[in-house]
């Protein structure tokens, strides 16, 4: 009986303490994050073309690539270390929202999420990016 | 025959600053957006400036065309190591003591980058010696200005100029290196030629001028016996770099560089350089891993006292490159050494 409950403390107290340790670092919930209606409404002024397609993918490369993977699952080698889910853009819960939205998601940024509207002026290639999110759709 | 410095101080600081100052003072009509600098015109069909000729404002020890966009920040880690004429018990050089700079510049108005650094390892002229390796704190102030970028229909390449001043700050009490302060000063001029070939490949030509305010010189007598001084070395020096990018993917690129001395020196002529590497790019970092022939991670002092060699070098009889040429024996095959470059990106 003793070693009974030796033996199943020996897996327990380890697989509670790696529980305890680990639950620290789960994903702390997606607050909701509210888009002007400026933008809401905002018009995708480059056509979803090959060349635009091509554009976004390579600037997804550089990116966005290491945080929300290489197909928007957001399982890129740098999501764990993310305070914020990075989502996962193949669902309807990002394809949903307008290309106004995902534009003022990406020009702006919020906590974990940077700005990039500094580092990429051009705002045809914010358009080309929402482009090549678009692709992403499963 | 003896042996002396030549002083030749001129005001090479007022030069750039005078071309920077006309450069602004253009119309910006007149000159196409930098190639990330890129403004947002709307309209989806109008051509536009060709965007990433390079992707980092290095490639190797050259410049690039490039200049970030407004705003940027970026902090330069670069390292040279020994060479690998050592082998496995030096481990190709990167055992070897390294030569470091430590770099700053930011973008403040659209096209001018501005940026310094320091420098640990230098090259000077000893007086009534030769050209040997000396620690710094070598100091440089360094300006870039894109003048124009490729624009499919309206110009074919795109031309930047940079142009580097250093001082170099080593404590020199008694003179025995640097007779005047105005002999701690080179200078460096160059003309950035770059063209977006394809979307993978980019080739860029880069002559270049460097300056230094003090070479070594000697006394010969002439027939009435008075004394004419004669320069060992030119006060001015032309090269000529060339560089290609090939890009394996969108963020991973072999780099070459070639850099050719033109001028022909009465002595110490420096060597050619070639570098070959690759390069890794992330949204805000550049890394490349590279081997190459320059040693000093400073454009002037590279191009006129390189000593290592691509093709064949000299074998000294001691660890320093500057031994004189009797004390040594030539050698085949290139004598390169690991180089590497970080930068990081801040946008402000």
């Amino acid at each position: 009986m003793k070693k009974k409950v030796i033996s199943t403390g020996i897996f327990v107290i380890p697989a509670l303490f790696i529980f305890g340790l680990t639950s620290g670092f789960k994903f702390s919930d997606q607050k909701p994050w509210p888009v002007p209606d400026k933008y809401k409404t905002m018009k995708n002024t480059v056509a979803s073309d090959a060349e635009s397609i091509a554009a976004g993918k390579t600037l997804w490369t550089t990116h966005c690539k290491s945080c929300h993977g290489t197909k928007g699952l957001g399982d890129g080698p740098k999501a764990a270390q993310l305070k914020t889910e990075p989502g996962d853009f193949s669902k309807a819960e990002t394809q949903s929202q307008t290309d106004g939205a995902l534009f003022y998601k990406i020009s702006e940024g919020r906590d974990d999420m940077p700005s990039f509207k500094k580092k990429i002026p051009d705002q045809d290639e914010i358009w080309s990016i929402v482009n090549y999110v678009r692709t992403l759709k499963k | 025959m003896k042996l002396l410095l030549i002083n030749k101080a001129k005001c090479w600081v007022t030069a750039p600053v005078l071309l920077i100052g006309c450069l602004l003072s253009l119309n910006g009509n007149l000159l196409a957006q930098d190639s990330t600098v890129a403004e947002a015109p709307r309209a989806p069909a109008k051509v536009k400036p060709v965007k990433n000729t390079f992707q980092s404002v290095w490639l190797g020890d050259n410049q690039t065309v490039m200049v970030p966009v407004k705003g940027s920040m970026e902090m330069d880690i670069m390292h040279r190591f020994g060479t690998w004429n050592n082998g496995y018990q030096d481990f190709w050089g990167l055992f070897a003591p390294s030569n470091i700079r430590i770099g700053l510049s930011y973008v403040p108005v659209k096209k001018l980058n501005v940026g310094f650094g320091f420098t640990k390892t230098t090259a000077a002229v000893i007086p009534q010696a030769t050209i040997s390796s000396v620690s710094g704190p070598l100091w440089d102030g360094n300006l870039k200005y894109s003048i124009i970028t490729q624009t499919k229909g309206k110009y074919p390449v795109s031309v930047s100029y940079y142009v580097n001043a250093s001082f170099n700050t080593k404590k020199d009490p008694n003179h025995d290196i640097y007779r005047y302060n105005s002999d701690r000063w080179s200078f460096f001029h160059q003309i950035l030629i770059a063209r977006k070939v394809t979307n993978k490949l980019s080739l860029q030509v880069a002559p270049s001028l460097s300056h230094h305010n003090v070479v070594n010189g000697y006394y010969t007598k002439e027939n009435d016996s008075t004394l004419k001084i004669n320069p060992s070395m030119e006060f001015e020096h032309f090269a000529v770099a060339i560089s290609a990018r090939y890009k394996l993917t969108t963020v991973t690129s072999l780099m070459l560089n070639y850099d050719q001395p033109i001028t022909r020196h009465a002595t110490n002529n420096p060597n050619p350089s070639l570098s070959f590497g690759i390069e890794f790019n992330t949204s805000s970092h550049s890394f490349q891993l590279f081997f190459t022939n320059f040693f000093y991670l400073n454009p002037a002092i590279n191009n006129m006292y390189n000593t290592n060699n691509p093709f064949g070098y000299t074998d000294h009889s001691t660890n320093d490159p500057a031994t004189p040429e009797d004390e040594s024996t030539k050698v085949k095959g290139g004598r390169f050494l690991i180089g590497f470059n970080i930068t990081r990106l801040w946008n402000y």
